[in-house]
């Protein structure tokens, strides 16, 4: 899932060069040839009310046209439950959902990646790779956050990327290229805003091993940290696949 | 105005209750109209309401009929740039075994798209009550309750319901609970919601979708979107805006109106010879008053605007009192035709609301007031052309003049060849119905001289059995034809009404009871819903397999029932084995032979369509039917047409393998079992239920009990036809209390008479009550008559206009047998207030003239 920052560093880009810059490095700097860990992931509603879920989150390929598979493990009743993400440089994601109870995949259509991942804070779309170049960046400054100076870009997605965002406006730390933060809007209205905190290095990757995801309007966070994290292990390419998710039935 | 206060309210008050049995007919006719209709219409109303809470914004839809199509559809809506959303659906009705809760509608959608089509207006922070999403889909047995489902069964988050499944009853957990409003106020609030796949599991779906909802981006042009789709997915497969479902669903009630009609019509025309009646009398008995009145100065034009106005005010009376009465009844008929149209059509609706649409209300009150002017206009020339001198001269006037009896005989002789003429050239509607307008008309016209014929014949055995009461009664009704011919025409009218919709139902019943023998002859009948019209769930076409290693089972027909859109109507489609169908059952076939037709249909050459398609569709043997399957537009011949029931809209029959070829489906709604000779219906009955009860939801029904279910359809059907029935004989009741009672206020003086000169109270008494059973005896008569010929005319509508059944005709004898004592008795009552008023009368008053 720390994919995800990849993702939305990716669509981060700059204005000027130097921001495009910036958002590229940061994104070379993240880079590997796998990854996998495992996440909990709290989600708090606006009545604080809490839920918990474990899952296993193995990655493989390079950035943009990698493939993901997130595998719930925890609760019992979401055991099984899985999610297939095949990256395109040039396209939105496939994603499917696989459904061990009913041995049935759903794909995620296009249309639905605005919609909630599972009643986390995430959407679908944020658990896309994109592509640098699928977004224009712009450099609005520097700011100290959590600390530490960080640039903030701009990043506009462009027409043909088909984002639900508007404008995703980004703080890379200029120590470490680490992301710290993003704030996502939709017509100029701030509807989520993203904290990337915890980093440390892993096999000489900065990573943020906590995620913090506040969705605005409905008042509620998803909280996801990353443990037993491991970068460039062996994965095997058949594993991402639909017909190896149905195997495992 | 000083006319209407001066003179016709003190006679209003005077004569109150006759005025108010005058308008009884209107009161009925206009009441059994907007009973009808508004129940109709509130029928129709709650199905597009639960149609459109379901629809949410969704634009368009794509459908396949009941069949449903494949889930690789989806994808290929999706993929068209105008379409924002595209999400699956699959719906169901279900019985939840819950006491006095009916059933639910089950919606089974894609839930990570479908809210931003439909608002689910969850409780509390949304999702929150799903109390978590990823378990919703994660778990097969989620569902989500609408809050008044919840509150009116006491079930909460969490909680368990019991819902019918293919495996059988299962419990399902509540996950979800909707706001009451919107989508949860479909179908009365029965509404869940639950996760499509579990639900394509559940319900025995396979891989297959009932239909696809759209919206389209902002900004984009439907019709052009929906001609886009249209093309991109063929003939096949049909885009219409949520909307063109209530279309449908209107072609399938309108049969309820077309019978509404016809019964408010005859009620209203009863109600005009009532009212024609009664001013004839009142004319006669304010012939003085008349007279005066001219004496004094008074138009023509006055006299005749006043009795209009009278009949205009009793009119508009009748008709209030009757669309107040039609809104009371329309509740219950609405519940009636919802549980219908839901056990015959599996139509999910629920008619909670009954409200009158003012349109109609203002057609009602018209129709009351017109019919009511209609009928005062020859009183109220009359009236116009009063003498004043021959005013002072009592009872001539009852005498109905040579010149008019001729004259009304004559046109009503036109009027006869003119009907019969028209039966000549009946394939046209206009010469049709006009024919039957006029055959109608022409006996009513008839009526005054029959009834003076009739009576002259009744006249002897009235004398036989009462030697003077008999002659005195007789002579009255000989004496004024005028006074008596209104209620005979209303009774005839009524009896005509009863024979008409006994006629049918009587042929219905017989000619269905043939086809079952025929056509339902299997032993044993294997269905995956209680009642064989339910098909939300089905059976893997393979279960036929395990069912044949059932001990004493010696041949299974797998059969696939499916509604199909055909021009707009939605019609029956019967997929099965047809070679191994025509060897065990045989109809009555009406085109084509039998032989070859069949061997042909089983080898994928063609269909055979029921009498009823081919007489509504207007299809016959060897024209081609264009069908619209999802893999594209079927054209095939018709290879025959045979006499079928199964379906008031036709059946289309075709082989099962080329059904699954163009409909890609491969499920079953019942397997027919026949039994090997010595083998007990229920012990193998037993064995299957023992066998695969447990993990299967099926149930074992015999022939006895699927006859006993279409009959039970059938009775449901021709319930409102009996209180059809009940109205009408009212109505003649009416009548006659009406005739009877003015009758008595004429002849007062005659009465008295009688008294004065030595007749015993108990004479008096019993003249009357001849003269009441000889008016019942003579509506009976016109009224056997008129009935036959209303027949034959109700036949040939519900053949050509209303189900497409080719009825024999049949004349009721036993309703008709039934009628004399009901309608003799009803006179005798009748008659028997207005004789106590004779004989209690005072004689100084009734003699006051002499």
């Amino acid at each position: 899932m720390s994919r995800l920052l990849l993702g939305l560093m990716a669509a981060l880009p700059l204005l000027a060069q130097d921001a495009r810059s910036i958002v590229d490095e940061a994104q070379k700097r993240s880079r590997a040839d796998s990854q996998r860990y495992e996440g909990t992931l709290e989600v708090r509603d606006a009545k604080r009310k809490i839920s918990t879920k474990r899952w296993v989150y193995e990655r493989l390929g390079s950035a943009g046209e990698a493939k993901a598979v997130l595998k719930f493990t925890a609760p019992a009743e979401v055991k099984g439950v899985a999610l297939l993400i095949h990256n395109h440089p040039d396209r939105a994601s496939d994603q499917w959902m696989w459904t061990p109870a009913v041995a049935r995949e759903r794909r995620i259509a296009f249309q639905d990646r605005r919609t909630r991942f599972f009643g986390t804070d995430f959407t679908f779309e944020d658990l896309e790779e994109r592509d640098v170049d699928r977004s224009t960046y712009k450099l609005t400054g520097e700011e100290k956050l959590d600390g530490a100076l960080a640039w903030k870009i701009e990043s506009t997605p462009k027409a043909e990327a088909r984002s639900q965002y508007t404008r995703i406006a980004l703080w890379v730390r200029k120590d470490t290229y680490s992301f710290v933060q993003a704030e996502c809007f939709a017509k100029d209205k701030l509807v989520r805003r993203i904290r990337y905190t915890d980093l440390e290095k892993v096999q000489n990757i900065w990573t943020a091993r906590t995620l913090e995801v506040h969705d605005i309007e409905r008042d509620s966070r998803t909280v996801m940290k990353l443990e037993k994290l491991q970068y460039n292990i062996p994965l095997a390419a058949e594993n991402f696949t639909l017909q190896a998710l149905r195997r495992e039935q | 105005m000083m006319l209407l206060r001066l003179i016709t309210w003190p006679y209003v008050r005077k004569h109150m209750l006759r005025c108010l049995l005058t308008t009884a007919g209107i009161v009925l006719g206009v009441a059994v109209f907007v009973g009808m209709h508004t129940a109709n219409q509130s029928v129709l109303y709650a199905f597009n309401q639960t149609v459109d809470k379901i629809a949410g914004s969704t634009q368009l839809q794509v459908t396949a009929g009941e069949t449903g199509f494949p889930e690789e559809v989806l994808e290929r809506v999706q993929s068209q740039p105008d379409v924002e959303v595209a999400v699956p659906v699959i719906e169901a009705s279900v019985q939840t075994g819950l006491q006095g809760q009916g059933n639910l509608l089950v919606l089974g959608v894609d839930m990570t798209g479908d809210r931003s089509l439909r608002d689910y207006d969850l409780n509390s922070t949304e999702d929150a009550t799903i109390d978590d999403p990823l378990v919703f889909l994660a778990q097969p047995d989620s569902i989500i309750l609408s809050e008044q489902f919840c509150q009116r069964t006491g079930l909460q988050m969490n909680g368990k319901l019991t819902m019918q499944t293919m495996a059988g009853p299962k419990q399902f957990t509540i996950r979800g609970v909707m706001k009451s409003g919107g989508l949860a106020s479909a179908f009365g609030g029965n509404l869940a919601v639950m996760d499509i796949y579990a639900a394509q599991m559940v319900f025995g779906r396979g891989r297959q979708f009932d239909r696809v909802d759209i919206a389209l981006h902002r900004g984009a042009d439907v019709n052009a979107a929906r001609a886009r789709l249209q093309t991109l997915l063929g003939p096949g497969l049909q885009v219409d805006p949520p909307s063109s479902r209530g279309q449908q669903f209107e072609a399938m009630a309108q049969i309820y109106s077309m019978s509404a009609n016809i019964t408010s019509l005859f009620a209203l025309f009863i109600g005009l010879f009532l009212i024609y009646n009664t001013f004839s009398i009142a004319v006669t008995q304010r012939r003085s008053e008349i007279g005066i009145l001219r004496a004094l100065g008074a138009t023509q034009g006055q006299i005749k605007r006043l009795f209009l106005i009278e009949s205009g005010i009793a009119g508009l009376f009748g008709s209030l009192l009757g669309l107040g009465l039609g809104v009371l009844i329309a509740r219950g008929i609405a519940g009636y035709i919802s549980s219908y149209l839901g056990e015959m059509y599996g139509v999910a609706q629920r008619a909670e609301e009954v409200s009158a649409d003012p349109r109609l209300l203002g057609i009602a009150l018209f129709l009351g007031v017109a019919t009511s002017l209609i009928a005062g206009w020859i009183p109220a020339r009359s009236a116009a052309g009063v003498d004043p001198v021959k005013a002072l001269q009592k009872g001539r006037a009852q005498v109905m003049s040579e010149g008019e009896n001729r004259a009304r005989k004559i046109a009503a002789l036109v009027m006869l060849g003119l009907g019969i003429a028209c039966v000549f050239a009946g394939h046209k509607p206009l010469f049709f119905y006009s024919g039957y307008m006029l055959s109608v008309l022409a006996v009513l016209l008839l009526t005054p001289a029959l009834c003076i014929w009739l009576s002259r014949l009744l006249r002897p055995l009235m004398k036989w059995m009462r030697p003077v009461e008999g002659a005195l009664a007789a002579d009255s009704l000989l004496q004024a034809p005028r006074r008596t011919s209104g209620t005979v025409a209303a009774l005839a009218l009524s009896v005509a009404l009863v024979i008409g919709l006994g006629g049918i139902a009587k042929s219905s019943f017989e000619m269905i009871r043939e086809w079952m023998d025929t056509a339902l002859n299997p032993d044993l009948f294997v269905t995956s819903s209680e009642s064989i019209t339910q098909r939300s769930f089905r059976f893997p076409y393979e279960f036929g397999d395990e069912l044949r290693q059932v001990e004493g089972i010696e041949e299974l027909q797998a059969v696939r029932t499916a509604r199909i859109v055909y021009q707009g109507t939605p019609v029956m489609l019967v997929s099965t084995n047809v070679e191994s169908i025509a060897n065990r059952v045989n109809m009555k076939v009406i085109e084509g032979d039998r032989e070859t037709m069949y061997r042909q249909v089983s080898r994928g050459e063609g269909v055979v369509i029921s009498d009823n398609f081919a007489l509504l569709r207007r299809v016959n043997t060897g024209d081609m039917l264009e069908l619209l399957s999802p893999t594209g537009l079927l054209r095939t011949k018709v290879l025959g047409v045979v006499a079928d029931f199964s379906d008031q809209q036709g059946t289309i029959m075709m082989d099962r393998e080329l059904y699954r070829r163009y409909w890609k489906d491969d499920t079953v709604n019942v397997f027919r079992a026949y039994l090997k000779p010595g083998a007990s219906q229920s012990d193998v009955r037993q064995r299957l239920l023992d066998r695969f009860g447990a993990k299967t939801r099926l149930f074992v029904l015999t022939n006895g009990e699927i006859r006993a279910f279409i009959l039970k359809i059938t009775e449901q059907w021709f319930g409102l036809t009996y209180v059809q029935i009940f109205v009408a004989v009212l109505v003649a009741i009416l009548g006659i209390v009406n005739t009877l009672t003015v009758s008595i206020a004429d002849r007062k003086r005659e009465l008295g008479v009688l008294q004065a000169v030595g007749a015993l109270r108990n004479q008096v008494r019993h003249t009357i009550w001849m003269e009441a059973l000889a008016i019942g005896a003579l509506g009976l008569m016109i009224g056997f008559a008129l009935g036959a010929v209303h027949l034959y005319y109700i036949l040939e509508i519900t053949k050509r206009d209303i189900a497409g059944m080719r009825l024999e005709y049949r004349y009721p004898i036993g309703i008709a047998l039934t009628l004399l004592p009901v309608m003799l008795g009803a006179a005798l009552l009748s008659g028997a207030g207005p004789a106590e008023s004779a004989v209690r009368g005072s004689l100084v008053e009734a003699l006051e003239y002499e």
